[in-house]
């Protein structure tokens, strides 16, 4: 009797491994092809033009995105301005300032709710309030669309850091007669800084991927722009436009950009791994 | 004025049954209460503590003493549904009122606590940190004050060679002594102390109360300790907390040979707590 249920317990537990074992074969499997189809047919779209190149007519050789790599560039710079001082002075507020408020806790929720609504609405919104009213696709409104995506990520990480720093801590700060402000600048933020920089990181990389809000907001553009207020190509929306394209080189030219943006963000959230390693390590 | 000579004079009622009524006093406790929301933790205590005399605040787990501690630099106040009520005279006003200003309280009133808290700095940042905010000194200035309190705190000699190293990579027991380096530093008048050996070895505990007999000379120290003869070694006072009530202040060579309460007895005697 007891000898069978031994048996068949070693059994149910051998099974689940199996299967727990070959679904994480899945999932990495899934994430190496994609990477390994990007690499094959984009990385022979990368050469010289394509990095300094404005793009051309289908048909013509050596078009490339330049244009648009600085507009990414530019737009997730813009983006990171404006959303990485706002979600972490609202973090700030909430977890230091506003501790155990009511105030704190709206915030904490409607970061929650942000953090959740789709980007393609995040898009339409930005359309409605800065597009319209500017009577332009613009560049500031595709970084404001971003910077919006960023806010929350970066509160809540921000404020999940400022958690991990103990109580203790800043009691001792206080003790010395030393201002909350300062306490909280030059002890908390200090403790809680590579969790700060590496969600920040994660941020970047989450907006870089962003293609839907872009095409409400920055559109594209097939020119040099040095304007913040007028159209801007980038990256994912020449993906998408090239990609729906029925001609070759501009497929191929998609594939390029695809690889780019699929590098830098695993080259993004590398990095981040590596400095929460250090967090994590004390 | 009047109301210096009124609470001198509510002091010496209160220690009137005490020998050593001549020597100064720092800080006086009138009628003190403190809630933790709708809970009443310390019942109307009233005690004074002698200027540059060690006072031990004792009692078993969950009396009070620490939250007593913590009203005196008002530290409680970071939480938001903890509230003293009644009077603590430093320098004839009311540290509890609300015209106090903190920072320039704490200053005066430093506090060690139970776990050593260094900042994520180096070892001399560590201790130039509170000095930075209050005086305006000149970077040899700041480096002479460091070595001062580092001498003053027993720990120069261990980290001289090493003043540019993260505080974290001190021992326990040279963490809580650069703690107190760093409460020094600021040149408070009164150090609390909230059990500041338990977490540490037997060595380093005596170090620490090695120290604070050569601190007493010079501060007015209060200190937490569930440890009575830590009590009995350090202390020239004696006050004893039971659930959130003093039960009974005395000098310390009196509290522990001749307790006037029974319930002191009792504790004495290991018979609770």
């Amino acid at each position: 009797m007891t000898a069978t249920s031994s048996t068949l317990r070693k059994t149910i537990d051998y099974a689940y491994q199996i299967v727990a074992t070959l679904f994480s074969f899945l999932a990495i499997f899934i994430l190496l092809i994609i990477l390994y189809e990007v690499l094959k047919r984009g990385f022979a779209a990368i050469n010289f033009s394509f990095f300094f190149h404005l793009p051309k007519p289908p048909g013509e050789e050596g078009g490339g995105i330049a244009n648009a790599l600085l507009g990414s560039f530019v737009i997730t710079t813009i983006a990171s301005l404006i959303g990485i001082p706002l979600g972490i002075m609202s973090a700030i507020y909430s977890s230091e300032f506003g501790r155990g408020s009511l105030f704190s806790k709206y915030i904490r929720f409607s970061t929650e709710v942000l953090s959740s609504v789709p980007s393609i609405i995040i898009g339409l919104f930005v359309y409605a309030i800065v597009v319209l009213p500017m009577k332009s696709f613009s560049t500031i409104a595709g970084a404001i669309a971003l910077s919006i995506i960023t806010i929350p990520l970066i509160h809540r990480v921000t404020e999940e850091m400022l958690f991990m720093v103990p109580d203790t801590l800043r009691e001792a700060g206080l003790a010395l007669g030393v201002e909350y402000p300062v306490v909280v600048r030059k002890i908390c933020l200090k403790s809680a800084r590579i969790g700060v920089i590496t969600g920040i990181l994660t941020a970047i990389a989450r907006i870089s991927g962003e293609t839907a809000p872009l095409l409400f907001t920055s559109l594209n553009s097939p020119f040099w722009n040095v304007s913040l207020f007028k159209p801007m190509a980038t990256a994912n929306v020449t993906v998408f436009v090239y990609a729906m394209s029925p001609y070759d080189d501009w497929r191929q030219i998609a594939w390029g950009a695809s690889f780019l943006i699929t590098a830098s963000i695993l080259l993004i959230t590398i990095l981040s791994r590596i400095l929460f390693k250090r967090v994590k390590n004390g | 004025m009047d109301s210096v000579i009124e609470n001198v004079a509510t002091a010496k009622q209160l220690t009137s049954s005490l020998d050593n009524v001549s020597s100064e006093i720092e800080l006086i406790v009138k009628n003190l209460s403190f809630y933790y929301g709708k809970t009443k933790a310390l019942k109307n205590i009233s005690f004074p503590i002698y200027n540059k005399k060690v006072t031990a605040i004792i009692g078993p787990s969950g009396c009070g003493k620490s939250t007593l501690l913590r009203c005196f630099n008002r530290i409680f106040e970071l939480y938001r549904d903890q509230r003293a009520e009644g009077e603590i005279i430093f320098r004839s006003e009311n540290i509890l009122s609300r015209e106090t200003h903190l920072p320039t309280l704490r200053a005066k009133i430093g506090m060690i606590f139970q776990k050593p808290t260094p900042f994520p700095l180096s070892i001399y940042d560590n201790i130039a940190f509170g000095m930075k905010l209050y005086q305006k000194l000149s970077r040899s200035e700041i480096r002479e004050k460091v070595e001062i309190a580092l001498r003053k705190a027993a720990l120069w000699e261990e980290v001289k060679d090493k003043l540019l190293e993260p505080a974290t990579s001190l021992s326990g027991g040279q963490q809580q002594r650069l703690c107190i380096a760093r409460a020094i530093a600021i040149e408070p008048e009164v150090i609390l102390m909230d059990e500041p050996a338990s977490a540490l070895d037997p060595i380093a505990t005596a170090k620490i109360e090695e120290l604070i007999e050569e601190l007493s000379q010079k501060y007015t120290i209060v200190i937490v300790t569930h440890n009575m003869q830590q009590a009995a070694r350090v202390s020239d006072y004696t006050a004893f907390l039971y659930l959130g009530e003093l039960i009974e202040f005395s000098q310390t060579e009196e509290f522990f040979t001749n307790p006037k309460e029974s319930k002191s007895k009792e504790y004495l005697t290991g018979r609770f707590g």
